[in-house]
């Protein structure tokens, strides 16, 4: 298992998304797994950017582990911001999406691509840190 | 990468180009362009896209903004979206509500 930190700004998403489209690209993931992913990715992080750390005017880092095996990859971002559980939140439903542009909320659309991105996505709190796991199966192994 | 964009009013046509990437950081220079459109009231807006990489929620939201502040009778036309833009798209359902097409103008 590999790991990068990176200081948690908006600054840094363009950084990360470039780490993860090389990771990705070691992996063999195709160019849609590897948009999806880094847009799940990108999703989260800036939510810990934004609301994590932004919120209580904490500098701070997101540390990110990548891993692979023959079956899957893993990416596993780590915070030390105040817990944020994504998988609580609540998404839009099918109703939601339907509704023209004009009825929307302007937000609420991150976490709910976070989501429909990847084919796991796993929140813990160990040890006072926040985990996000997103998991992308690799297409060999399907 | 970064993101860069261009605009033009012409006959009532607001056309904005988008060339890189919209995430959070990015995104206020996208919504800026808007706002400024938005002063001539155009009648169509349409956002040309093909070398467009990336786009976050933080693009969509200035999608959705864009025709929250111009109404819902001004059109909006997406012109020539990669493919991860136009699955965010169809998966949050905006292209329910946006023209996803080739080229502009629209041709056939």
């Amino acid at each position: 298992m590999k790991s990068r930190t990176f200081p948690a700004t908006v600054e840094s998403l363009a950084i990360i998304r470039e780490y993860l489209t090389e990771f990705s690209a070691a992996a063999g993931l195709d160019k849609k797994q590897t948009y999806n992913l880094c847009l799940a990715v990108d999703e989260v992080v800036t939510n810990i950017f934004l609301y994590g750390y932004g919120k209580s005017g904490r500098k701070g880092v997101v540390e990110i582990y990548t891993e692979m095996d023959e079956n899957q990859i893993k990416i596993t971002v780590e915070d030390d911001s105040p817990p944020y559980d994504p998988t609580k939140q609540k998404l839009p439903d099918e109703e939601d999406l339907k509704k023209p542009l004009e009825e929307r909320p302007i937000g609420g659309l991150g976490l709910f691509l976070t989501i429909s991105n990847v084919d796991d996505f796993k929140y813990e709190y160990v040890n006072e840190r926040n985990r996000n796991i997103f998991i992308v199966k690799r297409s060999s192994s399907e | 990468m970064g993101l860069q964009v261009m605009s033009e009013v012409t006959q009532g046509i607001a056309k904005v180009t988008l060339i890189g990437e919209v995430d959070s950081a990015s995104a206020v220079i996208f919504k800026d362009e808007v706002d400024k459109v938005a002063l001539q009231s155009p009648k169509e807006i349409v956002f040309f896209m093909k070398d467009l990489n990336f786009m976050s929620s933080a693009g969509l939201r200035v999608i959705v903004f864009a025709k929250q502040k111009l109404g819902s009778e001004v059109p909006i036309y997406i012109v020539n979206p990669q493919e991860g833009i136009i699955d965010t798209l169809q998966k949050t359902g905006l292209h329910h509500s946006v023209f996803i097409v080739d080229s502009y103008p629209v041709t056939g």
